[in-house]
């Protein structure tokens, strides 16, 4: 195990483990709720860092990948009645799938093009869910809770426990794939994808790998959230999401192993605060704009906070946090 | 069967007025990209905030439309102005992707603005056409749809004189062309930006004007908006004539779509055929119809 070199590292591995396994004892269940969100979001977000951060294709319609991972696996399990775990598999699968099919025009372009291929997949499978009978519309459908042999995740607890579970595997198979052969051909694409080939990385090969693996990830995150939330309507999956899954990546630090955690903990826990205490107190304040204008306040500081963090710091949050390990591994003689 | 010529005349000028629109928000986007070879994403929502805008003059401030619109053209080219000078200067030469991700985050702050401001659904703006029909056969149609044809072909008029012999335009062209020589010559290139994007805006906020006061204004103009990267994939990136050409080819297809096979597929295909169609360019010709082939070399 290279990722761990020192005692410091396991040392702080097991504490960190532990108080993630242990959180469910100190937290509420409305912060259990938030962390379970956070932990599919950054399910998905790690996908997106593998496709992009790290192989450099460029995808806005995260939202619709997490979109067909979701409802395959509300089809799966409440149509065909299949137990919960072949539901995730699945989902991960066609997600997979149909992020290969939308990824087969990276082959010939990049860059905006790209962008814009993802733009137009999103709006694709977006109609497709809201027209097709089986996903019941722009009424939705109801999900049963998560089952795995008869034990159903019911009670916030639990649910965090599979989630976080599984967040923690995917993470540390991020985390590996980018030290393997898999990893260096993605990173060898993003960097100069004519030289890669010249080298004899098959382009065509991994850029569809990595598609497939970032949408596997938004599938899981996806078919987590159709479980967790146990409703799902259209309107969960909007263009903006697919945005704020980009603007996640970037603010975290595209291309580090560590940047998705701290971009989803930073947007959302954002989202918390101007939720809970900026919304409800400019409200309360500005009588003289129209009700309901503080909903759009959270999608102005995204915005802002995307734009800012890409002018003042573009390589993110985890730049800084390597900059205070490099300080505090030189302390006290950082010269 | 017989075949509903009325029907089929209906659907033409639809399409075509809708696709002339579609058009001129796509010339919004090549502007910016030949002149600084960014791609702005947050189209849909400039086009958006400017019907509002226009709304907000027209309907609720009740300005007569020969004060209201030239207002509206100030507001957007200071939009412009402020989007270029303080999220996208100080990005140039950065890697495609922040300059992507940035009008993608300058997109996303517009539609919270948008809430802010006009927490409404939907509106519509006053009349600003006539609305009496015309009948050409057994085809009625609306004449608001012929106005935005021909207002369509006056802008377009004017951007084609405008980058012919003005200075400012000539300047466009050339920093487009190549931006060192034109630094070397003394042009100032940051203000070609500048006004690239003031120049966007104002046809981004015609487009939109136009749209609206044949539709009403919703949150679906910024889709809108989005359908018009169609336009701009089928035409080619760096091309005027393709935007004008393929605008109206995505027009009739989205409305022959509509009308024809709505009642073969689902409801909605509508609003797809857009996003089809780049899929479909995406595979068979990347660079569009006019578009210039990039041969890229290590």
């Amino acid at each position: 195990m290279a990722i761990l070199r020192t005692r410091t590292h396991w040392g702080l591995l097991i504490a960190i483990l532990v108080i993630l396994f242990t959180t469910p004892l100190y937290l509420g269940n409305y912060w259990l709720g938030v962390f379970n969100f956070i932990g599919i979001t950054l399910i998905a977000a790690t996908g997106l860092n593998i496709l992009t951060g790290y192989c450099g294709q460029l995808s806005i319609g995260h939202a619709g990948f997490i979109a067909v991972g979701a409802y395959t696996s509300a089809i799966l399990t409440t149509r065909f009645e299949m137990p919960f775990l072949v539901g995730l598999l699945c989902a991960g699968l066609m997600a997979g799938i149909i992020g290969i099919i939308f990824g087969l025009p990276s082959i010939r372009v990049k860059g905006f093009y790209l962008a814009i291929t993802t733009i137009a997949a999103q709006f694709i499978i977006m109609w497709v869910i809201n027209q097709w009978g089986w996903t019941g519309g722009q009424l939705g459908m109801t999900v049963p809770f998560a089952s795995i042999g008869g034990y159903v995740f019911r009670s916030g607890p639990s649910q965090f426990y599979l989630i976080i579970g599984i967040t923690v595997l995917c993470v540390f198979f991020a985390k590996n794939l980018v030290r393997t052969k898999v990893g260096r051909a993605f990173i060898a694409i993003r960097d100069n994808d004519l030289a890669a080939e010249v080298m004899g990385v098959n382009l065509t090969y991994y850029k569809l790998l990595a598609f497939f693996i970032g949408c596997f990830f938004a599938g899981i995150a996806g078919s987590l959230f159709a479980h967790w939330n146990i409703t799902l309507t259209p309107e969960q999956f909007s263009f903006t999401d697919s945005i704020l899954y980009v603007g996640i990546i970037i603010i975290g630090g595209l291309g580090t192993s560590v940047g998705p955690i701290f971009g989803v903990l930073f947007i959302r826990l954002l989202k918390e605060i101007l939720t809970i205490n900026v919304v409800p107190f400019l409200e309360d304040k500005l009588t003289m704009f129209p009700s309901g204008f503080a909903s759009g306040v959270t999608p102005m500081m995204f915005g802002l906070v995307i734009v800012l963090f890409l002018i003042l710091e573009p390589r993110g949050l985890a730049h800084r946090w390597n900059l205070f390990k490099a300080s505090y591994r030189l302390w006290p003689f950082s010269y | 069967m017989d075949f509903n010529w009325g029907e089929f005349l209906q659907f033409t000028i639809t399409g075509l007025s809708v696709g002339m629109v579609y058009a001129l928000i796509a010339l919004g986007f090549a502007l910016i990209w030949k002149a600084s070879s960014v791609a702005n994403l947050a189209l849909g929502q400039i086009v958006l905030i400017s019907s509002w805008f226009t709304y907000s003059m027209l309907a609720q401030a009740g300005l007569p439309a020969y004060i209201g619109l030239p207002i509206v053209a100030i507001f957007a080219l200071f939009l412009g102005w402020v989007i270029e000078r303080f999220a996208l200067r100080p990005l140039i030469a950065q890697p495609i992707l922040s300059l992507i991700a940035v009008t993608l985050g300058i997109g996303y702050f517009l539609e919270g603005l948008i809430t802010f401001i006009w927490p409404l659904s939907t509106a519509a703006l006053p009349d600003l056409f006539p609305k009496e029909v015309i009948h050409i056969g057994s085809a009625v149609i609306s004449q608001e749809y012929v106005w935005v044809i021909g207002i369509c072909l006056l802008v377009f008029l004017a951007l084609t004189m405008f980058f012919r012999y003005h200075r400012m335009g000539i300047a466009m062209r050339a920093t487009a062309d190549d931006q060192m020589a034109v630094q070397a010559c003394g042009i100032p290139v940051t203000r070609v930006f500048s006004t690239s994007w003031m120049f966007a805006c104002v046809v981004a906020a015609i487009g939109g004007v136009l749209i609206s006061s044949i539709g009403s204004i919703s949150h679906g103009l910024v889709e809108t908006g989005l359908k018009a990267f169609s336009v701009v994939i089928l035409g080619g990136l760096d091309s005027f004539i393709g935007a004008i050409v393929a605008g109206p080819i995505i027009g009739l297809a989205e409305t022959y779509g509509g009308g024809y096979l709505t009642e073969h597929l689902w409801a909605g295909v509508r609003d797809v055929i857009p996003f089809v169609i780049i899929i479909i360019v995406m595979v068979i010709k990347p660079y569009g119809l006019f578009g210039e082939e990039r041969i890229e070399r290590i």
